[in-house]
């Protein structure tokens, strides 16, 4: 349940207002660790399994990768497909898909990294995911008076049998809706497990997590949609250890600030699923998903 | 251990029953307020050649029973002249006593200093007494006057910060303090999420705050007790009092319904901004709503001379709606019956029948296709006999028992999609708790008191309903379901009990010094299940099942106690606590505490420790009143999973809290309040590190810790200024009373931190570029806040 942004709302409407300042603290010292950012999909794309250190929390600069891994994924079929590095960015390992994108539905993969004697290990295995049926315009004025304020809402239906876990992207104008805000997972047709809602129509919220909503340079809402912009949504499988692990990542990410900070979760770490196959080994943080993915794009005309 | 506090018990009990031989008579009655006939909660019945005496229960009711002869007694209270009266205790004797208000009688600008309660002579330790003329000069933000936030003002009372709800006493956390209002539990003592408490101050009597040496008529929860008496309502004469507000406007009416035997009180608050903002926000002309409310009412009878009965009532709610559709609301409701009996002059009873119920209702959804409903409560029906045996001047005995049924109902929730509706609700809980207890307040000889007593607790979870079993997994990590129980109903599914030793003494060193001791056990069935800074009004509480057990408290302080002064007009005390506990309950990252069924998956288990010094000075009367205290505290838990299995500070760890009140009458007619607070910083957890999976910026602690690091130091300071109504007019006394305060809430205007934050920068970085990262330092309430209110009574 995202309660937080109702909260915010409730005291906005009575003028009370927290200020946020931004600090420069100084924070402990801690030793790099390996980072793996392996999420694979299906798609007709380069896959890309980055390898790169942790840095220190407010130093503002690209992470750095690392090179000389040999980077692997196995299926349960008996085949593996190698990552090679990438020559023009370090730390990236990739693999080109030719003709048919990566894996298949309902099999199992072993990511394996190797590094500097160190041996990296995870395991994922491809989930299902619903084909768009269409996307619609609406217009809605989230009560804020605003005629021009128009909606994007795309429409699923989560497949029978529960424990399908999904993550939606959604790309305004080719733009990724990356802000922390604008993670939309899905467990079944709604947000948790225990909600049971297998095999539903995708709940509204999620199905409205599609619009940006950003404000101007002063600060007034801009309407997500306008004639003439485009929208493309996909649904990317995700295991339920994906699932849990983004879901933790929104917490963790998502501060907004304000009066949002007296229902604040103390920071804690995010889980991983990449293990070290030797215990006392270097440390290592990071996840490994295979999704299948699919999208349905429209573009908005009045 | 147990047996052998029984056996002493006993035994002491026989030695009284052995040397009742000698003829005895027995003084009792009522001791009330000669204005409006409102009972005095321990007032003082004292003889001072035999240094003996007695104090009236919260009923106003004393009883003391003395050889035959003839005493010279003075029935005092605080703020009261005293009236001295010698009787003649050959036969059993009932007189009932009213004072005078020393305030009413003297209009004068210095405080008399009457006889005092003194804590270096009550038995009393590790309590605090706010009456609520001391409330009302608080300085309170945007000039409500608050009893919840006046408690932050005692020592071992402490807060996550402005603008949360509840209080933290000893290290406690929020859910571990027993609010109660008549006796009735309240779940959820907040309006408008923490920033005020749902107490009307026009119909609170007296508030008593339990931080440790609880008698064991109290339980439930390990922490604290906050018994917050209702008025019973002017017997004399009709009053109409109210007052406008920066936030409620508040109206309460009392009077006598039959005159001396009968009266009543209702009392009623609301916030009206959105009554003010209505003609401009047109979303509020469109069915959203955004209002808070309160109504207590209370009537009592005096059916005889032996009898009399209270039915009390609250009735709170806060509403927050976004359209006619969707928003939520939640609230409180409470009744109260109450019947005090005395069956003899030495035994006196009470039966207190309570319902109380805390419930709150969320929907969203902009049409009948696409909805979401969500209605959950806390009911609980209370039955609670206790008698109060008062055996001779030396001992007095208590006795009873206490039965609550409580419904829980998480969720009754619907969520429609498209049309087609789930039902997700979660099952109803049904428990059943109870106690016994027993409990003796002794003198030995002149110098040492001594309370003791033992509350046995029981506790059953019922059915119908499903219960689950969960693997063992590495701490700090979802558990797994491994197994699925369905019970029907009446079926026991879990059932717990807990002896609970209470003891404390006092020895009175000098006539104004004193040490005291205690120790104490306690038990707590239920529990808040929130793992969020401050705690919000759709945190859910959940009873001791399978797989939660109940939480247990055990602590120890030791005091010293000494009044000073000309008229002992100053107070000393310095109190050390030493707490343990167990079964306290943290949680998973990322854990799912709403409408979660798996929710015991999600739960960590852990003890707790927690220990104190607290220094309080207490200037009682004069032109220049008012208390300092002082509290050096830490508080940790330990819990497998979280912090690398070491024991870690609480959010609410306070190493410094200083706190200063002071009331100064500058004439007649203006006097100012001040109050200034120093906190030291609460733990926080900072990140280390970062770094970066599929564009997101995740914080990262190296060390994987919890609470590493202290938020900056708290310092604020409040100055409010009252000025009285002229009480005559053309030479003649009016009738109606009025005042003014303007109040300055952080006068300095500290951006006081409440918490730090990390986050990356909110916007939208193309692939290829650092993500930008911040640190952002949170204050609620930044700023000077002014206040104006008027208060009237006629």
């Amino acid at each position: 349940m995202k309660l937080s942004y109702l909260f915010l709302l409730l005291f906005f409407a009575i003028l009370l207002e927290g200020c946020d300042d931004i600090i420069h603290p100084t924070l402990q010292s801690a030793d790099p660790v390996y980072i793996v950012d392996a999420f694979i999909n299906n798609k007709l794309d380069t896959q890309v399994v980055r390898l790169t250190y942790s840095q220190p929390y407010l130093e503002q600069q690209l992470p750095p990768g690392v090179s000389g891994a040999i980077v692997t994924i196995a299926d349960n079929e008996g085949n593996t497909f190698a990552f090679l590095e990438n020559a023009s960015r370090k730390g990236d390992y990739i693999w080109v898909p030719s003709g048919t994108g990566f894996g298949k539905v309902g099999n199992h993969y072993t990511l394996n990294v190797k590094i500097n004697l160190e041996s990296f290990i995870s395991r994922s295995k491809m989930g299902r995911v619903p084909v768009i049926d269409s996307i619609t315009f609406r217009n809605g004025d989230r009560n804020s008076g605003n005629v021009d304020f128009n909606l994007g809402q795309f429409w699923a239906i989560d497949p029978a049998g529960p424990g399908d876990t999904y993550w939606i992207k959604a790309f305004k104008n080719g733009v990724l809706l990356s802000k922390p805000q604008e993670m939309n997972l899905a467990y079944d047709a709604a947000f948790s497990k225990g909600s049971n809602f297998d095999g539903f129509t995708f709940i509204q919220p999620i199905r409205n997590g599609i619009n940006p909503f950003d404000t101007d340079a002063n600060d007034r809402p801009i309407s997500p949609y306008q004639p003439g912009d485009s929208v493309y949504v996909e649904i990317h499988s995700l295991t339920e250890a994906s699932f849990n692990f983004l879901t933790q990542v929104a917490i963790e990410t998502n501060r907004p600030g304000g009066f949002s900070e007296l229902f604040a979760r103390p920071l804690a770490n995010v889980s991983s699923n990449i293990f070290n196959e030797n215990l006392q080994g270097a440390k290592v943080q990071g996840f490994f998903n295979v999704g299948s993915v699919s999208g349905l794009g429209k573009r908005f005309v009045k | 251990m147990l047996k052998k506090i029984l056996f002493i018990f006993v035994l002491s009990l026989l030695t009284h029953l052995a040397s009742q031989a000698q003829t005895k008579n027995t003084l009792n009655g009522y001791i009330k307020d000669a204005s409006n006939g409102e009972a005095l909660i321990g007032a003082t019945v004292f003889n001072n050649e035999l240094g003996i005496g007695t104090t009236t229960n919260v009923y106003g009711f004393y009883s003391i029973t003395l050889p035959a002869g003839n005493y010279a007694l003075e029935f005092s209270y605080i703020g009261y002249t005293p009236i001295h009266q010698t009787i003649e205790l050959n036969k059993t004797v009932r007189l009932d006593i009213e004072l005078l208000s020393s305030a009413k009688e003297l209009q004068e600008v210095v405080v008399t200093a009457e006889k005092e309660e003194r804590k270096a002579v009550s038995n009393e330790m590790s309590t605090n007494k706010l009456d609520m003329s001391t409330i009302r000069k608080i300085p309170a933000f945007l000039g409500e006057v608050d009893v919840i936030k006046s408690l932050q003002m005692l020592p071992g009372v402490s807060t996550v910060g402005e603008g949360a709800s509840g209080f933290n006493v000893r290290g406690g956390s929020v859910g571990q303090n027993l609010v109660l209002l008549d006796e009735a539990p309240v779940y959820n003592a907040s309006h408008l999420l923490g920033f005020f408490s749902v107490f009307n101050p026009d119909a609170v009597k007296d508030v008593k705050l339990y931080k440790g040496a609880v008698p064991a008529k109290y339980g439930g929860r390990i922490s604290s007790i906050l018994d917050v008496r209702m008025k019973e309502g002017n017997s004399k004469k009709f009053e109409v009092a109210g007052g406008i507000g920066t936030i409620f406007s508040r109206i309460s009416v009392e009077g006598p319904l039959i005159k001396n035997k009968a009266s009543f009180i209702v009392a009623a608050r609301r916030s009206y901004i959105d009554v003010l903002a209505r003609p401009f926000v047109k979303s509020l002309q469109q069915g959203a709503g955004l209002n808070f409310y309160d109504l207590t009412m209370k009537a009592n009878y005096n059916i005889s001379q032996r009898d009399r009965v209270y039915v009390s009532s609250y009735f709170g709610r806060d509403n927050f709606l976004f359209d006619r559709n969707q928003g939520f609301s939640w609230g409180n409701a409470t009744g109260t019956l109450r019947w005090n009996h005395i069956f003899n002059q030495r035994l006196f009873a009470n039966l207190t029948g309570v319902y109380s119920n805390y419930d709150y209702h969320l929907k969203f959804g902009e049409n009948s296709n696409d909805r979401f409903t969500w209605n959950s409560s806390i009911a609980n029906y209370i039955f609670k006999p206790e008698l109060t045996y008062f055996i001779d001047s030396k001992n007095e005995l208590s006795f009873g028992a206490e039965a609550i049924y409580y419904t829980f109902n998480p969720a009754n929730a619907t969520s429609v999609s498209n049309g087609e509706s789930s039902d997700i609700s979660l099952d109803r809980k049904y428990n059943f708790e109870s106690a016994l207890y027993l409990g003796n307040s002794q003198k030995i000889g002149k110098i040492l008191s001594v309370d003791y007593g033992l509350r046995f607790s029981n506790f059953n979870y019922f059915g119908p309903g499903t219960t689950y079993s969960y693997n063992d997994t590495i701490p700090g990590t979802r558990k797994a379901v491994t197994g699925e129980t369905t019970h029907a109903k009446g079926e026991s599914i879990a059932a717990y009990h807990n002896w609970e030793p209470r003891a404390s003494f006092k020895a009175q060193l000098t006539p104004n010094s004193s040490v005291k001791g205690s120790y104490n056990r306690m038990a707590q069935y239920l529990h808040l299940i929130s793992n969020t800074t401050a705690s919000n009004p759709l945190d859910v509480w959940n009873p001791s099942t399978n797989n939660i057990r109940p939480e247990i408290g055990n602590q120890f302080t030791f005091g010293y106690f000494r009044s000073l002064g000309k008229e002992t007009q100053y107070e000393i005390s310095v109190e050390g606590y030493y707490r343990r506990t167990q079964n306290q309950i943290d949680y998973i990252d990322g854990a799912d505490l709403l409408l979660n069924r798996y929710l015991e998956g999600d739960l960590l288990g852990g003890v707790g420790r927690a220990y104190g010094i607290e220094f309080y000075g207490q200037k009682k009367t004069g032109r220049l009143n008012g208390w300092i205290s002082y509290t050096l505290g830490h508080t940790e838990l330990k819990v497998d999973g979280i912090n690398r299995n070491n024991w870690y500070s609480t959010r609410y760890d306070q190493r410094h809290n200083l706190k200063v009140a002071a009331f100064y009458d500058l004439t007649k007619r203006w006097s100012v309040s001040a109050n200034f607070v120093f906190v030291s910083g609460t733990p926080t957890t900072f990140p280390t590190s970062r770094y970066v999976i599929r564009g997101m910026l995740i914080p990262y602690n190296a060390n994987d810790s919890r609470n590493n690091v202290r938020l900056p130091s708290y310092n604020r300071l409040d100055i409010s200024f009252r000025l009285e109504g002229k009480r005559f007019r053309k030479g003649k006394e009016r009738k109606n009373h009025s005042y003014w305060v303007f109040s300055a809430y952080n006068v300095y205007a500290r951006k006081n931190p409440f918490s730090i934050y990390f986050s990356q920068v909110d916007q939208r970085t193309p692939a290829g570029q650092p993500i930008p990262s911040q640190a952002s330092q949170l204050s609620i309430i930044g700023t000077i806040v002014p206040a104006i209110s008027y208060n009237f009574k006629f």
